[in-house]
């Protein structure tokens, strides 16, 4: 087991002398942004001038470098990175760099349709809790077998996009016409495929044009650390590892067992010649004798959820259909979201229904799946009201009553800045159930009437029906 | 050209410069006593700029590098345990066949380091009254809604369901308020229908829930039912007893919380219930509403059990088809694709990625989502045809 | 009469007040929990000594004196203190009735609404209380409830209470690991960081400063399959770093392996681990070979330039982290504080709030050489003021920076350069690379362009 990276660890290998030309007030501050992966080593100046310092901070990039590597793929705004991960399952830490998403495109369409398609990737969005959720990159595929045609192609494409691009062809001759040209390597393209045939011509052309470089050996994990080991031998060091997708049968399982070895391999063995992103193509799904496109894009989208579920860094899909891409991108959000940090919903006052004068004053927080299990069984009950929603840091109910996020201060200044007074006629405010202690301190600073309504929001509707038309005559 | 008007001149040069982007200078002499280029080795492409810096080049490789590839096995300590639902006539029910649940040894579909003895089963949704359902589910269900028993044979027959989940909503207060003895008769009726085992699940008014339940049980002793579900705040012990009475299992239920998951489980336990008639049931969020907190709590929990935590050692319960909650899964919007494949979709992903985080025992109301999912199933256990070569992926797909 | 959780934040302001006992007005009031034996407890018995509500004036304040007494078989005098703080939830669910604060600092309120409903009787509250008593705590069997509200009898009977307090302070304070046989655990946080065990022993209380040893072994009395259960010492591998065998075992089995062995008094060498709840964090300063404390209220960066969370974000989580210690507040009155590092002769800053909290427990000698935040800002500033002040962690200074000129001057084999550079890290010439010098040189250019560099392409 290597020496873990601690404050005091990642501390000692620095300079020590709190020069401050990192921008930080010391050297123990720049020790937590490197942990924080806020700031690389390259973020100090004095370990990357000063030759006394060398082998020190070969020494810290080793030991902040997560276990899968990081690569960046493409240039500019949107270039992606992929891998770093730092641990086998999210709730160990949080998972680092959503899985990529590449569409594939073939080099026999004409050129009006590669245009096209590109465009349909690029504007392709979908925003869900207030997040924008889009494809990130281009998979161009020589299936012509036209070197020529293929570096057409991949020149198209790379003047009609921002997007990174993945050159994919077994044939390391066809990938040198394609990468070489003009507006093609400046934009750091993954170059798809070393292979245990190809992988002297790939490996040299990727380290000539500084590209990042697959490797694939479907079903061979022996022959894929190899490879990987091989072409880092030979000065590649942004490599992918592709072990093969299967979606039906003897394979499948397999194919999961791969994925699952490789990433523990990287991450709890430390092996070093595998720690690198994964790459699975679940556009497998529609190799077949015209594969019918609906069942094909149905079967590739669970597939590529599964694969999200396992460890893939990033994905090639054939499929551009809503539909299909939607629970893709939306699995993915989830996935990646840091479960150290609570999800929140905007705080703020929104409507249920359509809520007047003499409608109720609901009070939640602004944990998302509070918030939401609670608008739904409003929604699901027919409850029309009004529903102050109070930033609690994204903690729920019990969870901010005890921490203090939830406070009767913030209650006020809610009321204040939503200006529920307005809207609503009455001064009765309904507080969840699991808020019950500050009944009394939400009363003094609001001057409104407290209500302490039920633990769970399902009992809201019998609660109301009992108590809130009663009151109202009041 | 004194020092300061040198200067002076290299500014405005760079000023200039700066503005209009290219400056050209024609007939230049610099007359210089000193002056220093320094050469660094880069790479090819300049224009990116940052280069990595490799040692000088090592001897030439011209084969593979001899390495060897471990397969990194695991060996724990602890185990989940199995449960049976259903009891055939041998065993004094009257099933044709009982269906076990659990037993993992190893994480889910971490085939190399071991077998799990039980596959995952499918439970398919049947209601003791017509509800408002989305299109994508009624379709399927148009004629059955209003005979539980007919609801029940359907999904048996026709859609694969390994077992019925009966809900008696209609006994909530606020809908029906339907009598516990009625209740009780209607899943005698649900069970006399189909011959596989039925979980039994309430209406989910917490003070009721406990009284259906217990009268459920009395009304199929010796079936080996899942009584759904108690939870802390609920009359726990009124319905474990009911179960050690009548021979049935439990479901301990919890708002996503580890902790209160194990005090359940502890409770329960210590109230007399054996540890193999146990199913958790974590709450399952919807893709898209919470589904990671599912994933990660599944995932938490199954290695917690494989690593010897006895209060986890019971398999885990996914109602996927809280997936139609999602506003996504039954909207009618036309952006967002046809819901006829949106809706099915959304619920087979949320149940998949339970299912690869260590589910065992499945609720959902789809048909496309049995289908889908017993076929992963297989498929990820080996069984079926392996199909494509996918080793010419890049010319294979059209 | 209504009983229930909803009340517990339940406010009664003047206006409504029919009349209140304690408060900032009234100099004597109690609240006292005491175990007795079985045969001298009524069980059910309720009793009012002197005048009841119903013969007070409307709005009046005065005396109070709460004595609750205690049997049972389970039952010892050290879980008193542990039934005394239920006082406050339990008379907080009583619909109308408003308890604040504790022990001879106790305030009551009762509204005129509850009187006026029937509530004529403090007698009523007594019945509610044990009510919630037997029903939250069996082991409490029987319970009589006195409550005193003629002056005279409360100032007897406060005069002994507060023996009482003072008593059980003592016996908290005094207590030491060597005397006890059984350390306790309490696992209440592994929601949040699984392989988290926290081991409370006389001296090292919880990290959430919740919980006592006293409070952890009473709570593991009352509910044995609860957080909180006994851990055998076994044997003591090292007493000045705090290393048990039957602590290693434990917290082995409960982080399901993640953890293999701890030192409850040491910031280094397999630290105690944290959640996340702890009060406050001890950590090491390098540039001074010192430790620091900080408390989770102090806003704004520490002597080290981090503030409290983002230090509490690394400390967190379950993880032994060496020089972090999250901890609790009355950890620092321990006699065995960090001791293996050197207690507070390795203290170098605080926060002048903590400092005057815990002034008793530092050691005189040492109390003007520890800085505060109005001392010193920035670690240089500190190193300066310890070295005015001759703090003894001066002497290891001149130790260090010996240790540190001789591996410096070891020359460093160049094989030790690891073969793979990680790309990203930008690392000049090295042995590459040539210069170009001209010296007197005379450069005639037919065009110099000069462009600026865009960095769009």
């Amino acid at each position: 087991m290597t020496e873990k990276a601690t404050l005091l660890t990642v501390y000692k290998l620095l300079p020590q002398t709190n020069c401050g030309d990192c921008g930080e007030v010391n050297c123990m501050t720049f020790a937590s942004d490197l942990l924080e992966r806020k700031k690389t080593v390259k973020d100090c100046p004095p370990l990357v001038k000063d030759a006394k310092y060398k082998v020190q901070a070969v020494k810290l990039a080793e030991l902040v470098a997560p276990p899968v590597r990081e690569i960046t793929l493409g240039v500019g705004e949107r270039a992606v990175k992929i891998g770093g991960k730092q641990v086998m399952y999210r709730h160990d830490l949080t998972y680092h760099n959503p899985t990529a998403i590449a569409i594939d495109i073939s080099d026999k369409l004409g050129d009006t349709e590669i245009i096209d398609r590109v465009n349909r990737a690029e504007k392709f969005q979908f925003t869900h809790i207030g997040e924008n959720l889009r494809l990130d990159a281009i998979a161009v595929r020589a299936a012509s077998g036209d070197a020529q045609r293929f570096a057409q192609a991949v020149a198209l494409v790379a003047k009609t996009s921002p997007l990174p691009l993945i050159l994919c062809s077994f044939d390391p001759a066809a990938l040198r016409l394609a990468v070489e040209q003009k507006g093609v390597y400046e934009r750091k393209p993954l170059l798809y495929t070393a292979t245990k045939d190809n992988w002297k011509d790939a490996g040299a052309l990727a380290k000539q044009y500084s590209c990042p470089i697959a490797v694939f050996s479907p079903g061979d994990l022996s022959v894929l650390k190899a490879l990987a080991k091989t072409l880092r031998a030979l000065g590649n060091d942004e490599i992918v590892l592709d072990p093969g997708f299967w979606t039906r049968g003897g394979l499948l399982k397999s194919s999961v067992e791969n994925l699952e070895m490789l990433r523990r391999s990287a991450i709890q063995k430390e092996d070093k010649d595998l720690a690198y992103p994964i790459m699975a193509v679940p556009a497998v799904a529609w190799i077949g004798e015209s594969p019918d496109p609906k069942a094909a894009a149905y079967r590739e989208s669970y597939m590529a959820s599964l694969l999200l579920t396992r460890f893939a860094d990033i994905l090639i899909m054939h499929s551009l259909d809503v539909w299909a891409l939607l629970p893709v991108v939306t699995l993915r959000q989830g996935v990646y979201t840091d479960p150290r940090r609570p999800v929140a919903v905007e705080a703020g006052l929104k409507a249920v229904g359509s809520p007047n004068e003499v409608s109720p004053v609901l009070l939640t927080s602004n944990f998302a799946l509070t918030y939401y299990t609670v608008a739904n069984d409003l929604e699901a009950m027919g409850v029309t009201c009004h529903l102050l929603v109070l930033n609690t840091e994204g903690l729920a109910v019990e969870a901010s009553v005890a921490g203090g996020q939830f406070n009767a201060a913030g209650v006020r200044e809610l009321v204040t800045s939503s200006n529920v007074e307005t809207k609503a006629k009455h001064r009765k405010l309904v507080i969840p159930g699991l808020a019950a202690r500050l009944s009394g301190e939400i009363e003094e600073l609001t001057k409104w009437e407290v209500m302490v309504g039920p633990k769970d929001s399902s009992q809201i509707k019998e609660y109301l029906d009992k108590f809130w038309n009663a009151s109202k005559t009041q | 050209m004194s020092e300061p008007e040198r200067s002076d001149l290299t500014k405005r040069l760079l000023e200039l410069a700066e503005k209009f982007g290219q400056i050209e200078l024609e007939n230049v002499q610099v007359a210089v006593e000193e002056l220093i280029l320094q050469l660094q080795p880069t790479l090819a492409t300049a224009t990116r700029g940052v280069a990595a810096l490799q040692p000088p080049a090592a001897k030439p490789v011209d084969r593979l590098l001899e390495t060897e590839f471990v397969k990194p096995v695991e060996v724990y300590p602890g185990q989940v345990v199995e449960v049976q639902l259903g009891a055939t006539r041998a065993e004094g029910g009257t099933r044709s066949v009982a269906v076990r649940i659990g037993g993992a040894r190893v994480p889910p579909f971490y085939s190399f380091e071991g077998a799990n003895p039980n596959k995952p089963a499918f439970a398919m949704d049947v209601f003791d009254m017509p509800l408002t359902l989305p299109k994508a589910v009624r379709q399927h269900y148009e004629g059955v809604m209003d005979d539980p028993a007919a609801w029940a044979k359907k999904c048996v027959r026709e859609f694969n369901a390994d077992i019925v989940s009966f809900n008696l909503i209609s006994t909530d207060p606020g809908l029906k308020n339907t009598s516990v003895e009625d209740a009780a008769q209607t899943v005698r009726d649900v069970l006399k229908a189909v011959d596989v085992p039925v979980i039994v699940g309430g209406s989910g008014n917490k003070q009721k829930d406990p009284v259906v339940l217990e009268k459920a049980a009395e009304a199929t002793h010796g079936e080996r039912c899942l009584l759904n579900s108690v939870s802390t705040d609920t009359d726990y012990k009124r319905v474990v007893n009911a179960a050690l009475q009548h021979g049935h299992s439990v479901v301990a239920f919890t708002p996503m919380d580890i902790n209160n998951q194990k005090k359940l489980n502890r409770l329960l336990l210590d109230a007399g219930l054996p540890k193999d008639r146990l199913v958790i049931d974590p709450t399952t969020g919807a893709l898209g509403y919470g589904i990671e907190y599912s994933i990660s709590l599944l995932e938490r929990m199954r290695l917690a059990a494989l690593k010897g935590d006895p209060e986890l050692q019971m398999p885990i319960l996914s109602a996927a088809s809280n997936a139609w909650g999602a506003r996504e899964a039954w909207m009618k919007t036309e952006a967002l694709g046809p819901r006829e494949y949106r809706g099915p979709l959304w619920e087979t992903v949320t149940g998949l990625a339970t299912l690869m985080s260590g589910a065992d025992l499945f609720m959902v109301s789809h048909p496309a989502t049995v289908k889908v999912l017993k076929g992963l199933v297989d498929g990820l256990l080996g069984a079926g045809e392996t199909d494509q070569k996918i080793e010419d992926w890049i010319t294979a797909i059209e | 009469m209504e009983i229930g959780e909803m009340y517990e934040g339940e406010r009664i302001r003047k206006p409504e007040l029919y009349a209140e006992f304690g408060g900032l007005d009234v100099p004597r009031k109690f609240e006292l929990v005491l175990v007795k034996p079985m045969e001298e407890v009524q069980h059910g018995k309720v009793e009012v000594v002197g005048p009841d509500l119903s013969q007070l004036q409307v709005g009046g304040a005065y005396p109070l004196g709460i004595l609750i007494e205690v049997a049972g078989s389970k039952l010892d005098r050290d879980i008193e203190g542990v039934l005394e703080r239920r006082v406050h939830y339990f008379t907080n669910y009583i619909e109308g009735v408003m308890h604040v604060n504790q022990r001879s600092d106790v305030w009551v309120r009762i509204s005129k609404k509850s009187y006026d409903k029937g509530m004529k009787s403090l007698s009523w509250v007594g019945r509610a209380l044990m009510l919630l008593f037997k029903r939250s705590l069996p082991i409490v069997e029987k319970i009589q409830i006195t409550f005193f509200t003629d002056p005279a009898k409360v100032d007897e009977h406060l005069r002994e209470a507060v023996k009482v307090y003072n008593a059980r302070d003592e016996r908290a304070r005094g207590l030491t690991e060597e005397e006890v046989e059984d350390f306790y655990s309490c696992v209440l946080c592994q929601s949040f960081a699984p392989s988290h065990v926290c081991i409370i022993t006389p001296n090292r209380m919880g990290g959430c400063g919740s919980i006592s040893w006293f409070d952890a072994r009473a709570s593991s009395n009352v509910d044995p399959k609860g957080p909180n259960f006994p851990v055998k010492k076994g044997e003591c591998l090292d007493p000045v770093k705090g290393i048990y065998t039957g602590v290693n075992k434990v917290v082995q089995d409960r982080s399901l392996g993640a953890i293999q062995q701890i030192s409850l008094h040491t910031l280094f060498d397999h630290p105690h681990t944290s959640c996340g709840c702890f009060e406050s964090i001890a950590f090491y300063v390098p540039e001074v070979d010192g430790v620091a404390i900080v408390h989770r209220d102090f806003k704004g960066p520490t002597v080290n330039g981090l503030t409290f969370s983002t230090m509490a974000g690394h400390t967190s989580g379950g993880t032994q982290n060496e020089g972090f210690l999250g901890m609790a507040i009355e950890y620092l009155r321990s006699t065995k504080f960090i001791q293996a590092d050197g207690g507070w002769k390795r203290v170098v800053w605080m926060p002048q709030q903590i400092k005057d909290r815990v002034k008793e427990s530092i050691p005189n000698e040492m109390r003007e050489l520890i800085a505060t935040e109005n001392e010193v800002k920035t670690a240089g500033e500190l190193r300066e003021f310890l070295r005015s002040k001759n703090h003894p962690v001066v002497e290891k200074w001149k130790e260090l920076e010996k240790a540190k000129e001789a591996q410096t001057a070891r020359e460093i084999p160049p094989e030790t350069l690891p073969a793979f550079v990680p790309a990203g890290l930008e690392i000049p010439a090295i042995g590459g690379g040539f210069k170009i010098i001209l010296k007197n040189a005379k450069i005639t250019a037919e065009r110099v362009i000069i462009k600026r560099e865009d960095s769009k392409k």
